[in-house]
């Protein structure tokens, strides 16, 4: 499962920030540093992750360390599935 | 009147009324008075002359306004330098307008100080209690502490004139290097009194801080709510990234009065529920700094039917020259509103190319004649005066009632999200990346568009993202880039840029071929 959100999000950041040019990106790239995250494409990005993994991201999850590279923002995905998980148990 | 003057005559009649409502902190008008003083002090104390440029870059707070107040009080002219900027754009801009002194935060005095920035300025000033960062000068770096220790008497004034110089905006050189906007105590004060007598704003307004201070939006937001007696309501920068944060800020504030680029009510509307949740207490929203489409337009107004909306219109360099309320709301059948009639004293020519004025409904360049004109350029360590008229480089045309319609810009100046871009500075910032052989950068749809062609086939998108990331601020960085075997040319040699952009909307590939590409090195 972790293995398929990380390539998920991975393959959509290269073909909508990289024009489908993977070289050089990896899991830990820095996504500000690297000038590929700014205040728009977070938004989008939020977007995506909110639509594809069926979360709902909250302000407070959104911050420079969630969002610093491919592994960070597969971690807080899985944290946030995990999450939703027990709340459907419990019901 | 003067900037420097504002604020001692609330803070003598209202002392504990909140000039500043920060999610730092607040300030009462007595607060922000007493702080700029002792800003003032402070800065004079290490050697600040009258005229002297003042570097402010602290993201945006009480302090940081009490900051640029001190730095005018103390005679300064006060340079907000944008917190998202890279340092080497940064040193440009100190080294174009000598900056000795720099009012900063402590984690962007390590962002300086890690990139080697360090001349010409010769005193940082922290803005907050945090410990200057390792490998900072202590002779250079001033604790917050000596700012406290300042005495908050009122200075010697050290001007007198409004026509002095009050502060720089920098913006976006064709060049590649920024340029500063020089702008009188008058110049400034011209439009911030029209638009708070336009709307009579009063004590009891809580108006919004959008805009970056470097932005000349926040001139208004600033000096208009503090020169009468009304509260600023800083909406932070991790704020307005998002719809929902922003009307919840709105909503828990009360804020009545909005100024921002349209692109962030857009996603007040598209991300944080306006339409549904609404903002009962907003009375007056501007807009300036792009076109707002018109669909959008008419989905802001339906959301906040109790506000009234003005388009405001000018470049940095004559501030706000044109202004119209929207109403009623745009038709169904609108395509476009105008962008105003002449505002704040100012009045205006529309000219064709050999400077002749052109008939009603021609579009013709905008010059602008008036209060709000800029005093010049400070360029290349040169102050250069404005022209008079003042050429603005925007096309528009003037309708049977008067009222101005927008046509674009005659040069290559784009905006994206309202912020100025000039693609000459992104294309100089690509031709220095030592394996591109040629590059072009180009606005598409609010998206910025770099198309390149590599002299090196090693060289990746992410290394160019990268490298730009390093020199420009990342509004600036371009969101797409592609690399491509060859740039059309036109008969006389040179790029292309029509047929570029045509070829790229068009998705035509067979024109820009893709570049060969090699694996990257291994970087060691």
């Amino acid at each position: 499962m972790e293995a398929r959100v990380k390539a998920d999000i991975q393959q959509h950041i290269v073909s909508t920030w990289l024009s489908g040019d993977e070289r050089g990106f990896t899991d830990q790239t820095d996504l500000q540093e690297s000038g590929i995250l700014d205040s728009f494409s977070t938004l989008a990005l939020i977007a995506f992750l909110d639509q594809t993994f069926s979360i709902q991201l909250e302000p407070a999850d959104i911050n420079a360390q969630t969002f610093r590279s491919v592994t960070t923002l597969t971690k807080l995905v899985m944290e946030k599935l995990a999450r939703n998980g027990t709340e459907h148990a419990a019901k | 009147m003067r900037i420097d003057r504002l604020v001692t005559p609330w803070a003598k009649r209202a002392p504990d009324r909140l000039a500043i409502d920060g999610s730092d902190g607040t300030l009462t008008y007595g607060e922000l008075d007493r702080l700029a003083n002792q800003f003032a002090h402070a800065l004079r104390a290490s050697g600040v002359k009258p005229g002297d440029r003042v570097g402010v870059h602290v993201p945006r707070s009480g302090r940081t306004v009490a900051a640029m107040l001190g730095a005018s009080r103390s005679g300064a002219v006060y340079v907000p330098l944008d917190p998202s900027s890279p340092p080497p754009r940064m040193k440009l801009v100190a080294q174009d307008c000598g900056l000795r002194h720099v009012v900063i935060s402590p984690a962007l005095l390590g962002n300086w100080l890690a990139a080697g920035v360090r001349e010409p300025v010769e005193h940082f000033f922290l803005a907050s209690e945090g410990a200057a960062p390792p490998g900072a000068d202590p002779a250079r770096v001033h604790p917050w502490s000596e700012v406290q220790a300042a005495s908050a008497a009122p200075p010697e004034p050290a001007g007198d004139s409004p026509d002095e110089l009050a502060y720089m905006l920098y913006t976006s050189g064709s060049t590649g290097v920024p340029k500063g906007v020089m702008i009188s105590h008058r110049n400034a004060l011209a439009f911030t009194e029209w638009a708070a007598d336009e709307i009579s704003l009063a004590e009891t307004d809580r108006v919004a801080s959008v805009a970056p201070f470097h932005f000349d939006l926040s001139v208004f937001d600033l000096w208009a709510s503090l020169s009468r007696g009304a509260t600023v309501v800083v909406v932070d920068e991790s704020t307005v990234i998002s719809g929902r944060r922003m009307v919840d800020r709105i909503q828990a504030k009360a804020i009545t009065v909005w100024y921002s680029v349209p692109s962030a009510l857009v996603l007040m509307l598209d991300d944080g529920g306006l339409a549904e949740r609404g903002a009962a207490s907003l009375r007056t929203v501007f807009f300036a700094g792009e076109v707002f489409p018109m669909k959008h337009l008419r989905r802001a107004m339906a959301a906040l039917p109790q506000a009234r909306f003005y388009n405001l219109f000018g470049p940095t360099e004559t501030n706000v020259c044109l202004a119209c309320e929207v109403a009623p709301p745009p038709s169904p059948e609108a395509t476009a509103i105008p962008v105003g009639h002449p505002s704040c004293g100012d009045s205006v020519l529309i000219v064709d190319p050999e400077g002749r004025a052109v008939p009603d409904g021609e579009v013709g360049e905008l010059l602008v004649e008036g209060p709000t004109v800029m005093l010049g350029y400070w360029d290349a360590g040169r102050r250069t005066p404005a022209k008079h008229p003042y050429p603005t480089g925007d096309l528009v045309s003037r309708r049977s009632d008067g009222e101005l319609m927008y046509h674009g810009r005659r040069d290559h100046l784009v905006k994206i999200h309202g912020y100025r871009v000039e693609l000459g500075e992104v294309e100089a910032a690509l031709h220095s990346h030592p394996g591109i052989h040629e590059a072009i950068a180009m606005a598409v749809e609010q998206q910025l568009v770099a198309v390149a062609v590599p002299s090196d086939p090693q060289v990746s998108v992410l290394d160019v993202k990268r490298y730009c990331a390093t020199r420009l601020p990342r509004y600036m960085v371009p969101s797409e880039v592609r690399l491509v075997e060859a740039l059309p040319r036109t008969s006389s040699g040179k790029i292309d840029r029509v047929r570029t952009r045509t070829a790229y909307i068009g998705a035509d590939w067979s024109l820009l071929r893709p570049a060969q590409r090699a694996e990257p090195r291994k970087e060691s």
